[in-house]
């Protein structure tokens, strides 16, 4: 194997032989330690999260991945190919510009016009001293009821934009909330305070483009509406065909009002967890 | 109220439908049960020697051998449809990577294990590292298949890390993602460890002088079955594949794969077979008429034993070669399931029988006047280590179909095509 070793001999078809060896072997080396070096970088130059993130997106029901300008009515059908994050597409501005033409009928949810809301069900709202107020929506609010336990990070913790943000626990179930954006964390609150986290948002808030990846105005309303729809669809009852109710408003703590739903399905769908 | 029924959805990618977690153990139970009676037919022979087997000084080589070298052809579909896809960009058969890593990790990690048995001093096994004898075949089998099966573990890493929950964890997607970029490196090391395994393994055989049953002339250092090795393994990897996905769709009653995939993969092992058989006829026709008179032996001697006539040849060249080469290749048979099936199982067959033939026939015809035509019957040691290495086939198999995306890469789960 190595001069020195009993059995080695320096002739020319056993160095060639070891050599072709050890060739095979440093370049599978070489490959795992490359792959675990890219890892290591990209966490650091805060890839990481954003590699993981599009992967996860990439997953995505198609019917989750549709673009903002549809839910407004700008355009009838496009799916994002950006993985949401409208700050980097070049179709944005494009699209941005024509009237919106979605319904607006009542919802029987609260929506603020003053916040920003991520495809995860959470909401932003800017504050007046350069930080942001985090929380989730009032669809997500009224699926989860109260968590049985909530992990929230700790402040000073750096988050990155689609990130775990927080977890929820409720009845056996985990949910992971996603990030809105990226920042850090400058406060901790909880379901009573009616937000989760305070955020320093890494880019100025002045910069319009800090916030464009999250929805506003009539898109909400057309993601809405469709996510209503989605979950009427999937709670349906046991041993029923699936069906849309012509009126009423979603019942609070649904969790506990229909346990026997496939929660793991509906809880990924609402969170896009993967 | 939480539901405490057991369950394992958490785990089964999205989209996927699977069948119940009870019945999936129910469908393990007796793979398990085999598996057990083989890791404690290896521990006997561990632990006791290899006089729980039926081979001999004589009879050195056995089922064990005969499996190594089936499992090694047949999971060559793992680094060819690699080479195919990642060198030579057929992208077209990149649905079926996957499933072409884990069955080829499968054979390739069955038949280490079925070595380090066989080798009886597993604990030594790295002697073979340390002191290598580099006049040897063995060696580079041993130094070809060590890394091979490393290259295949690591191509089976980002399978693995694609896992539901798995993937849930930022570390892991992303050293997923880098791996996969650099996984036409692993390829293309791949190819060129498994092309001189495969070749080496034949080569084996071939420069026995002292058995001129397989003792054959050559190109340089390497006789001819070093490439009659290579072609078999590559001609029957494909028609493998065709054989196992099959087997899930039936098994599971999912399509899985577009028909036009297998008429491919079927098309490729067609003309690879033909290509083989070809060439395989030059070598008999060469090795009746002047490798063997010139050791002394006329051909008919190693005919007239019972059991390994004539028929034995026909049936390797002919009936498990050329007439699977047609079928495979030919638009109509291989349009047609019960054909397609039917010719990729006589392609595995024949691939089977000439390493069956190479390794048992060859030791057991005698060579000196005063020899005597050997007979073997494999312990139920043996065959009971070679039932666990099929078991743990088919558990790992089990494991990876219901809990990876063994199969496509679809663009979203609306678009799942089979429900994986």
């Amino acid at each position: 194997m190595f001069p020195g070793i009993d059995g080695f001999h320096w002739t020319l078809g056993h160095v060639l032989f070891l050599s072709l060896f050890f060739a095979v072997v440093l370049t599978i080396l070489v490959t795992v330690a490359s792959a675990a070096w890219r890892t290591s970088r990209d966490f650091h130059s805060h890839r990481a999260i954003d590699l993981w993130w599009r992967s996860q997106f990439a997953e995505l029901p198609v019917s989750d991945r549709r673009c903002r300008h549809e839910l407004a009515g700008r355009v009838l059908s496009r799916t994002c190919d950006n993985a949401f994050d409208c700050r980097h597409c070049e179709k944005y501005s494009q699209f941005a510009v024509l009237p919106a033409t979605g319904n607006v009928g009542p919802l029987g949810l609260d929506y603020a016009d003053d916040r920003y809301y991520h495809r995860g069900h959470t909401w932003v709202k800017p504050e007046e001293d350069g930080t942001v107020s985090v929380g989730i929506d009032e669809l997500a609010a009224r699926l989860v009821g109260t968590p049985d336990l909530v992990s929230l990070p700790e402040v000073g913790q750096g988050l990155e934009v689609n990130q775990t943000a927080w977890r929820m626990k409720k009845n056996g179930h985990e949910i992971e909330v996603r990030a809105p954006l990226e920042g850090t964390v400058v406060g901790i609150g909880g379901p009573k305070e009616g937000w989760y986290l305070k955020i320093r948002p890494r880019l100025e808030l002045r910069e319009p483009a800090t916030l464009r990846h999250l929805l506003c105005g009539p898109e909400v309303h057309g993601w809405m509406s469709r996510e209503l729809e989605r979950l009427q669809l999937q709670l349906h009852a046991p041993n029923t065909a699936p069906a849309l109710a012509d009126g009423g408003v979603l019942m609070p703590d649904l969790m506990n009002v229909v346990p026997p739903a496939d929660w793991d399905t509906v809880l990924a769908d609402t969170f896009l967890q993967g | 109220m939480a539901s405490t029924v057991l369950t394992d959805a958490r785990w089964i990618t999205r989209g996927a439908e699977r069948i119940s977690l009870s019945r999936f153990l129910l469908w393990l139970s007796p793979w398990a049960v085999l598996l057990a009676v083989g890791v404690y037919a290896a521990a006997l022979c561990l632990f006791y020697g290899l006089n729980q087997t039926n081979m001999d000084n004589r009879f050195a080589f056995g089922l064990w051998i005969f499996l190594d070298l089936g499992i090694i052809a047949l999971g060559a579909g793992a680094f060819f449809t690699g080479f195919l896809v990642y060198i030579l960009k057929r992208v077209e058969l990149k649905p079926i990577l996957n499933t072409a890593v884990v069955v080829g990790f499968i054979c390739y990690s069955g038949a280490v294990a079925i070595l380090m048995i066989d080798v009886g001093q597993p604990l030594r096994a790295w002697f073979t590292f340390w002191h290598p004898n580099t006049h040897s075949m063995l060696t580079e089998v041993t130094f070809c298949i060590s890394c091979y099966l490393l290259v295949l573990s690591l191509e089976y890493i980002p399978i693995l890390l694609r896992n539901r929950q798995l993937r849930r964890l930022p570390s892991f997607l992303v050293f997923e993602h880098q791996l996969h970029k650099l996984v036409p490196v692993l390829a293309a090391v791949g190819t060129l460890l498994s092309f001189f395994h495969q070749g080496s393994l034949g080569g084996l055989y071939g420069v026995l002088r002292g058995r001129p049953f397989a003792f054959r002339d050559g190109f340089l250092i390497w006789p001819s079955t070093f490439f009659l090795f290579i072609l078999s393994a590559i001609a029957s990897g494909p028609s493998f594949l065709v054989l196992i996905i099959a087997t899930v769709e039936k098994v599971t009653g999912r399509k899985l794969v577009p028909q036009e995939l297998y008429r491919r993969l079927a098309f490729i092992s067609g003309v690879l077979l033909a290509i083989y058989v070809a060439v395989k006829c030059i070598d008999t026709l060469v090795w009746l008429n002047y490798t063997s008179p010139a050791a002394g032996f006329a051909p008919w001697q190693y005919y007239q034993h019972k059991g390994f006539g004539t028929p034995i040849l026909f049936a390797e060249i002919i009936l498990l070669g050329l007439l699977p080469a047609f079928l495979l290749t030919f638009r109509k048979t291989a349009a047609s399931k019960p054909w397609l099936l039917t010719a990729a199982a006589m392609a595995c067959a024949g691939v089977l029988l000439n390493r069956f033939v190479l390794t048992v026939q060859t030791l057991a015809l005698p060579t000196l006047p005063f020899d005597d035509f050997l007979q073997y019957t494999p312990s139920w040691q043996e065959v009971a280590s070679f039932a666990g290495v099929i078991a743990y086939g088919v558990i790992v198999y089990s494991l990876s179909y219901r809990y990876l995306p063994l199969f496509a890469a679809p663009k979203g789960r609306d678009s799942h095509v089979s429900g994986n």
